[in-house]
Parts: C-alpha cells; structure tokens; sequence
C-alpha cells in the first residue's frame, strides 16, 4: 500500500498559465526557512485542533504508521517530512478517514478533531469530512464545469439557493486565487484548465464546504515551479483562516510554507518542533542526516 | 544476423495484421455490399404500369389521367396476345366453350317458352325448334369433346347444315353457329392431333401471362390483391418473359443417368399454330405492354404489406423491431447499470460474488434460442396467465426476453466502465463529504457514461437483429399494427426469416427479403450511430472541450 503514497518526484510539464507572464517569477528552490510568521507562543497556548494520541493504522498486518503522537495546532501550517512509505500520507489520510475506501484495514490509538474521537462508531463521516477538506496529491476535478466543482460541496450541504451558491463560488475562487483568471468561463470544463489551476481549483472546491482544516496530499508534486510557488503563496494566505497540514517531499517546500515540521520514518514519528527547530538544530540525529541530504 | 532476423520477424508481422485487416474489410464489403445493394432493390426499380395501377388503388398514389392513357395504351399492345390466346384456349381447353353452348341453349328455350306465352308461336313449331336446338347443341358439344378432326369437322359440317334456317339463325341458337364456324376456323388451322399435349405447355403459358399481365379484361377479379395485378416490376418481369420464351425440359441423358435439365425455345413446342405467333410479339412488345419507368419507392419504409409480403413495405416490422428494442433496453439500462454498479461499489471480492460473475458471464454466452425457450416458459406461459395480462406472444414478453438476453452483456460493459472510472472522482467526492450513493450517482456514473454507452450500443445491435428470443414470445409473420405491448407484433429480423422459409414467396419477391435485411442493417446502424454522437458529445464535456 505505501507505494501508492510514494511519490515520485514529478518533473511533469504542466501547461503553462497563460498569466504568468503578467507577475515576475519568484524564486520557487529559495532555502531561506523564515516563514515562521506565527509565533510559537501563540500557538503553544491556544488549543490544539487535531490531537494523535498513539494512533496506530494497519494494513492488514502490515504497520501504515505506528504510535503517532502529536498535536496539531489551529490557524498554522503543519508539514510532515519523510522519505517514502514512512507513513506520512496514511497518516494525512486517516485525519479524515479517506483510508476508510481501502479494505482490511483497522486504527489503534486515539485521532481526535477538535477533542472527537474520529474512529469511534458514531462519528457521522459526512461532518468529518466537511470540516476536515482535502486536496489531493494530482489535480483531480470533476469532469464538470468550474461552477459545478465548487458547488458540489455546498450542494451536499444542502445549499439551493442559486445567489448563495454564486456568493460562493465567487468567495472560495477569490480565496484560492482563482477568480481573476476564470471569472467569465466558469461554465467551462474544469478539466480544460492547465494543472495549476485545477490544483487551485481543488483547493477552492474543498473550502467551499468551509472547512476548519485542509489536509493537503503533495498538493504541488504534480506541478511545475511556478504552479508550485502559487499553490505556495496560496498556502500563506489561507493559514490566515484555515488549519493546514501538508505532506510534502519537497524539504525546502516545507521549509517555506510551514510553521510546525514532524518527520516520518518507517510509519514513526521522529521529531516534531517548530520548523526552524527542526531544519537548523534538529535534535535526532536520524532527521538531521535526512535533511542535509545523508539519507532518504 | 540476429537483428535481421527481428527485421524479418517484424515485416512478417506488420504484412500479416495488415493482411488480416484487409481481410477483413473484404468480407465486410464481400457481405453487406451485395446485401445493401439488393436490399436497394426492394426502394429503387423499375415499376411496370401494373405498380402504378396498384398503388392507385391501394393508396390512391400517383395521378388518375395519366394512368389511365397508360393503361389504355398496355391494354392496346396486349390486345394481340390475348386474342391469340383465346382462339388457342378453344382449341386446347373447349370447356369454355361448352358452357358457353349451354347457356345459349338454356337462353334459347327460354325465348321459346315466351314466344309462346306471348303466341307469336305455337307450342307444336316451339317443341320442333326445341328439339333441333338440342340436337345442335349435342353435336357442337360432341365437336368439341372429340379429338378426331375428321370427326369434329363432320359434327361442325352438321351443326353448319342447319345455319340457313331462318327460324334458328334469328333466334338466341344463331350464336350456336357463330361458335361452331370459329372452331372449324381454330379445327382446319391447327388439327387436333396433338390437343394433350399441347395442353399442358398452354397452361403453363396462359400462368405466365397472367402472372405477367395480370388477369385478363373480362375474367372475374381474383379475390388475393397479389393476383389482382400483373408483374409489378420489370425486373421480374423479365424474369417471366425469359420462362415464357423458355420451356424448362427435362431430357433423358441414357440408363442410369440423371435427367438433364435443357431449356427448349417455347415456339418451338408450338411450331404450327397459331400460338407460335405470340412468342415473338411477347419478346418485342413486352415494353409497350408493361410501360417500365424508374420508380423510387420510399414509402416502403411506412407502408403496411398486403398479405405475404407482396407488395407494400415494412413499416410494421419497423415499428415492431424499434418498439421492441428500445422497450428492451428501458429495461435493461437502469438494471444493469445498477447491478454493474453494486458489483463495484458495494461488494467485495468474496466467494458468493464471484459466483455471481461467473454466472453472468456464462449467461453472456449462452445461444440465444435457449433465451427465447426461457421467454416462452416464464413470460408468456407461466407470467402472463397469472398476471391476466395479455395472451401468446406479446411485445411486453419478448421485451423481457431480450432484456433477459442482453443483460448480461450489458452488465460487464457498465462494469468495465464503471471500474475504469479514476479512483480520485470518487476520492474527491467522498473528500467533500458525500456519500457512496451520491458519489456514484454524481460522479462516478456520469464519468462512465461513454463507455456505458459502448455497452448500450453493442446489447442494441443484439436487440434488434435476434430472432430466437422473439420467435416464440413477441413476433408473427403476420398480422396488424399493435396498438399496445400486449399485442404480438412483426419485427424485421423474423419477417426476414419468415419470408425465407416460405419459399415460394421469397422466389417471387427476393427484393422484400433483401429490403427487410437492409432495413434491418440499417436501422442498427442509424440507432447505433444515435448513440455514437451522443457519445462523442459526452466524451468531449467530459474532457472539457
């Protein structure tokens, strides 16, 4: 199964945006980890959102990740580093039980969103999900016009009303960056779109249920760099709102985008800290070698 | 030499998938182009003035003047041939003419008897005019009856005797003598001596004709519409000119050896009378009698036929086969598509499911007849009585059966293309909070509509061209329009089949055979190519252009 979450560096060719010649590029590999804009003493004192208490996952007999323990702090970026088929992606899956399609798989240990217990039997999944988004790791649209990607959210909720669901649409295509570029062909396919797009249009679809957390799968390793510094910029501005956790290969990618680095290995938790901890004066030796490049 | 080799290899290959390709299309072409071509013949020919006549009177078609002057015109050029076949028609068949002498007879009694009431005649002259009546009549019956020519000429010499005598020649028994002269006129040409033989070829001959020319002007009307009306087309036509010109004999090659089948010139069997003249006026004239024009009959894809399929069209059959196919597949399509999709979604892979697929695809396999026994078995014999609905075959019935039939079929191809759909739609939407029915319902199900539609368009084609499923459950050869689904129907494929074995009748109209079976094709095609657009449309939204 842990193939499946391995992640190949993608060097894909994405179509490029046609208005990227409107901004100057940006520097996407630049090291300089300063991103950490919240402060830690905020963070450490408000409640965490998501709390791992030895949370196990299993497939079949084989161990996806094992005794995760971890608080995951609101309105922050969370990254979780490691090399493949450590465990990361189960573990960004299991936050919103999307490993619950895979068969012959059982938990151990305590997930909890906002003190609720995820895995116990009466947790309404649709609520889950609604509150925990997602974006996947390739673009994946629905093969349906713009519109009707972000409304199928708010349409489950229940949302009829034609004004709302266009308030909506306007409001979630703004907050993911979108608008400007798609504003006046949003009865378009979405699947006409080059690969940023779609991937910021993911990202528009998943906050328009209004979710409290984004779960966000290598949401640029299908990109090219500029898709990816958007995606990034992106990131910046939604952490404002939104809880994210992002699981990414790129190091200088969670260097960047993140407040909070933990990282993986063989389905454990290594080290977990502020991101400027752990990149510049990491306290294992194990996390030390994979971020200088020894190992992994 | 290794490389080469692979070089051979692969030239081997590519020549060989190229030829079988090419194969292919040669068969193709090799079948349906002879099929289409001939089929064409059932909507473009030739039709005689007797098609014009014919589709005046059945569906007051074309306009009534200028039918009229054709018809006056055929009528003209057929006059010769009928009047030689009538003076033939004495010499060889005289029970015409004996009846025709009898009834003068009873007329001629008849006057007498009223020429005495009146008394204008004495009852003792009336019973001598009566006896020589009889007298005459005898002898021209007895004229008639012998094969001798001698001994008729003495008979009609006697009758003739009698052609002076006032009394006689003024009355009704005047026409006796009329009658006489024309036999010994038909008597001296001809001789009589090979009267049975002749016989035999002149029915043959006075058939043709009528299947030719219609019944003769004066005949009583035949009651069967296809013998009310000559050869409809030409092509045909010529077909029954070449058996008229040509007699089919069959000669003795020696002992132990099989007939020989030899065809001999008709006039020759008639060499000597005057019937031999017919032949080359019918070769030459054949034209000017039936008047053939170049007829684009369209309506044969609305018309109703008249009894077996002799002229009219297949509009029925039509309408049957698309009832029938599309009432098919409104039930098939939603039953299999949610058992393709239970198989997906909602199962594992378990022992109890894998049985299940392997059922159906055995089912798949199995011929068709075997389906339609099953249709007559459940549906018509043991559903129907129970359910009060219907009797014998039904269109609702043989619907079932097909339904039955390509199920099968259709739920391994919703399968296929439902399992085909990315895993990420479903992700997505299970990611936003819907649940497994609306995720399949809104996402998943519309991703695999192309190939749904794949599925659909192959089960369609089955549909509409099996016979065996409908044989015993929805079809007749013939019979009228259905006015509801508990009313047997007529579809294409069984007319077909119907037609072929009734094979007298698919000897006089191949073109109603080929017709069906174009149309047939066609039909496939058009509702195959419906759901190819549609397809294409689909395929094109999905992926976003």
């Amino acid at each position: 199964m842990s193939e499946q979450m391995t992640n190949i560096e993608q060097t894909t060719v994405v179509e490029t945006e046609p208005d990227t010649c409107c901004e100057p590029l940006k520097p996407t590999l630049a090291p300089a980890p300063q991103c950490a804009k919240v402060s830690p003493e905020i963070s450490e004192t408000s409640q965490p959102v998501i709390t791992s208490d030895k949370f196990c996952f299993y497939y079949g007999k084989a161990v996806g990740v094992k005794d995760i323990s971890m608080d995951i702090y609101p309105k922050a970026v969370t990254a979780i580093i490691g090399p493949s088929g450590c465990g990361k992606s189960t573990f960004l899956r299991s936050i919103n039980r999307m490993n619950d399609l895979i068969p012959h798989t059982h938990t151990g240990g305590v997930l909890a969103v906002n003190g609720q217990d995820i895995y116990d039997k009466r947790v309404n999944l649709v609520n889950l999900r609604q509150q925990v988004g997602m974006v996947f790791q390739r673009p994946n649209p629905f093969p349906k016009t713009i519109y009707d990607n972000i409304v199928y959210g708010p349409r489950l909720q229940g949302v009829r009303s034609r004004s709302k669901l266009d308030a909506i649409v306007e409001q979630c295509l703004r907050d993911s960056a979108l608008w400007g570029e798609v504003k006046d062909e949003l009865k378009k396919s979405a699947l006409a779109l080059s690969g940023g797009q779609q991937q910021r249009l993911c990202i528009a679809r998943a906050l328009a249920t209004k979710p409290e957390v984004l779960l966000m799968d290598e949401p640029c390793s299908a990109l090219d760099p500029v898709a990816t510094s958007r995606i990034e910029e992106l990131i910046h501005k939604l952490k404002v709102d939104y809880t994210i956790v992002i699981v990414t290969h790129n190091m200088q990618q969670a260097a960047r985008v993140s407040d909070r680095t933990s990282f993986f290995c063989l389905g454990e938790l290594i080290e977990y800290g502020l991101t400027k901890d752990v990149f510049t004066n990491p306290t294992n030796r194990q996390t030390e070698d994979y971020i200088t490049g020894r190992f992994g | 030499m290794k490389m080469q080799l692979r070089h051979i290899g692969d030239k081997t290959f590519t020549f060989a998938s190229g030829m079988s390709v090419l194969l292919m299309v040669a068969a193709l072409v090799l079948i349906l182009g002879p099929m289409l071509s001939r089929g064409a013949g059932a909507l473009v020919f030739d039709g005689t003035v007797e098609y014009r006549k014919m589709q005046y009177d059945m569906h007051g078609r074309g306009q009534r003047k200028p039918l009229e002057t054709q018809l006056k015109n055929a009528a003209k050029a057929r006059a010769e041939v009928y009047r030689l076949m009538d003076n033939f028609a004495v010499m060889v068949d005289t029970s015409k003419v004996q009846k025709q002498a009898k009834s003068i007879f009873r007329q001629f009694k008849i006057q007498l008897s009223n020429q005495v009431k009146n008394g204008t005649l004495a009852p003792e002259q009336a019973a001598s005019l009566k006896f020589a009546g009889k007298e005459l009549r005898n002898k021209l019956r007895r004229a008639y009856k012998t094969s001798n020519a001698q001994e008729a000429h003495e008979k009609l010499d006697y009758v003739l005797n009698y052609a002076d005598n006032r009394q006689l020649a003024d009355s009704v028994a005047g026409q006796l003598f009329t009658l006489a002269r024309q036999y010994k006129n038909v008597v001296s040409a001809a001789g009589l001596k090979h009267r049975e033989t002749y016989a035999k070829s002149f029915r043959e001959v006075q058939e043709i004709i009528k299947e030719l020319l219609g019944p003769q002007p004066g005949d009583p009307m035949p009651d069967l519409a296809q013998f009310q009306y000559g050869s409809t087309r030409w092509g045909r036509a010529k077909i029954l000119r070449d058996r008229l010109l040509w007699a089919e004999t069959w000669v003795a090659q020696g002992p132990d050896q099989p007939l020989k089948k030899t065809l001999m010139p008709r006039e020759d069997q008639f060499a000597g009378t005057e019937l031999a003249k017919l032949f080359p006026i019918v070769e030459q004239n054949l034209e000017k009698m039936l008047l053939p024009q170049r007829t684009f009959y369209w309506q044969y894809f609305i018309d109703d036929s008249t009894p077996g399929h002799f002229f009219g069209g297949v509009g029925p059959e039509i309408i049957g086969t698309v009832l029938l196919t599309l009432l098919a597949m409104a039930i098939a399509v939603p039953l299999g598509v949610t058992a393709a999709g239970y198989l997906v979604e909602c199962t594992g892979d378990g022992t109890f499911i894998r049985i299940i697929r392997t059922c159906i695809n055995t089912l798949a396999g199995v011929p068709s007849i075997v389906f339609g026994l099953f249709g007559l078995a459940f549906f018509v014999l043991y559903l129907q009585p129970k359910l009060g609905v219907g009797s014998g075959s039904t269109i609702l019935a043989g619907a079932l059966t097909l339904t039955v039939l390509v199920l099968p079929v259709l739920i391994r191809a919703s399968e296929e293309a439902i399992r085909a759909v990315p895993l990420t739609y479903k992700e997505a939407s299970l990611g936003l909070g819907a649940g497994k029915f609306r995720t399949f319902v809104k996402v998943t199900l519309p991703a695999a509509t192309p190939g749904i539609l794949t599925g659909i368009i192959l089960s369609m084609s089955r549909a509409a061209g099996e016979t065996a499923p409908i044989l015993f459950t929805a079809t007749v050869a013939l019979g009228p329009v259905p006015k509801s689904i508990f009313q047997p129907t007529r579809t294409l494929s069984y007319g077909s089949y119907d037609i072929a074995v009734g094979d007298r009748i698919a000897a006089m109209v191949p073109h109603q055979q080929y017709g069906m079976v174009m149309t047939l094709i066609a039909l496939v095609l058009v509702l195959n190519l419906t759901a190819i657009i549609i397809r294409r449309k689909l395929e094109s939204k999905l992926r976003g252009h």
